[in-house]
């Protein structure tokens, strides 16, 4: 999620990121199948809307910004793009 | 002498047996466990099935079975490689690998070591022989409940519908439509070495998180049936899946915040609703 200002800086205004940490008994995180007895579950549950909000202050002199937000899905050493959506923001009076 | 007699009779007999159920090379193996006839009859399907990542369920994980066969075994139990201990990865990635002989599964494990260590070309072109086909799924696997309605037959080939065919014996199986089937791999696995293992979870939020919330669609009604997606079963690999399994909603708005200061300031809601029938991400 990124702000891209009138001036053409680029102002990162946060990321999620959704996944499992497997761990052993000790609780160590682990990535071997063998190693992993259990997760924390950091994912996504089904049949749920997961809500975040993000509020990122940008520099006073700001007039507009162009607001990006993607959705990206890593699969091995894959990256899908699932969503996207931007906006321009008008901070003038 | 007598005993010697009985007991060189009962070798001879059973010998060839247990040969014929060891295999020594990985295309004897593959052989015995060969799709190509299926294709004759079964030839979109059988395509279906190449484009899938089932048909590469061992080349596609070389990775995470090598750091088994190198840390795991290697290193951490420092056990010399063994079938009891590859069928622990083996029994989901190529169950046919259960009528290999100890020299054949060591073969395997070496070939794997070298694909990925040396990146060597001519081994993983071997190891491509070895996969999850028809035969896993359409009768290996088939039973889920061998105590109630025995092992699968041999050389029966069991589907939803049971329908007839010149070519082999049929069966209908119930059990071959159900989320269960395709939890015995998709999710927590206790393989016969009695050591757990957590590579896919996935079947337990299906059943914990997804069925538990009123959930009632099967692993083979979005991976199979939706769309016509038949055998290709796709997954966290294909786009379309992903973004069906995923609605995003957010909402962009900006503030002057602190009266007096005014401060441009960024404020972003976002929704992730998850539609598929279990955690996302997960393998």
């Amino acid at each position: 999620m990124t702000a891209k200002t009138d001036k053409g800086t680029i102002i990162n205004i946060g990321k999620k990121e959704y996944w499992e940490i497997g761990m052993d008994i000790d609780g160590d995180h682990r990535l071997g199948a063998w190693q992993i007895k259990e997760i924390i579950d950091l994912t996504l549950p089904p049949k749920k809307t997961t809500k975040e909000s993000f509020v990122t202050e940008l520099p006073p002199d700001t007039k507009s910004a162009e607001v990006e937000v993607k959705v990206t899905r890593l699969a091995g050493s894959k990256s899908f793009e699932l969503y996207k959506a931007t906006k321009n923001l008008n901070f003038e009076k | 002498m007598k005993y010697l007699k009985f007991i060189l009779i009962v070798a001879f007999l059973v010998m060839p047996l247990i040969a014929s159920g060891e295999y020594k090379s990985i295309d004897d193996l593959a052989k015995a466990y060969s799709d190509e006839t299926c294709k004759t009859c079964h030839s979109k399907i059988h395509d279906e099935w190449k484009s899938s990542y089932h048909s590469q369920s061992v080349v596609h994980s070389l990775g995470g079975i090598r750091n088994f066969i190198v840390v795991g075994l290697g290193k951490e139990w420092n056990k010399p490689v063994s079938k009891e201990h590859l069928m622990r990865c083996m029994d989901c990635h190529a169950p046919q690998l259960k009528d290999a002989s100890e020299s054949l599964i060591k073969e395997v494990a070496d070939l794997i070591v070298k694909a990925v260590d040396q990146k060597d070309e001519t081994a993983k072109k071997e190891l491509a022989k070895l996969n999850v086909n028809c035969i896993v799924c359409h009768n290996m696997k088939v039973s889920i409940e061998k105590n109630l309605h025995g092992a699968p037959e041999k050389d029966t080939y069991y589907g939803p519908t049971g329908k007839a065919s010149p070519a082999h014996k049929t069966q209908k199986s119930n059990v071959i439509k159900s989320a269960a089937f395709c939890g015995q791999c998709h999710g927590i696995y206790t393989p016969p070495d009695g050591d757990t293992i957590g590579c896919n979870t996935l079947y337990g939020s299906y059943q914990d998180a997804y069925r538990a919330n009123g959930g009632t669609e099967t692993c083979q009604d979005c991976h199979m049936k939706k769309n016509n997606r038949g055998h290709t079963f796709p997954g966290a690999y294909q786009v379309d899946i992903l973004k069906e399994g995923l609605d995003v909603y957010a909402d962009i708005t900006g503030v002057r915040l602190h009266p007096g200061k005014w401060i441009p300031t960024v404020v972003v809601n976002v929704g992730l609703t998850n539609k598929a029938g279990h955690r996302t991400p997960d393998g």
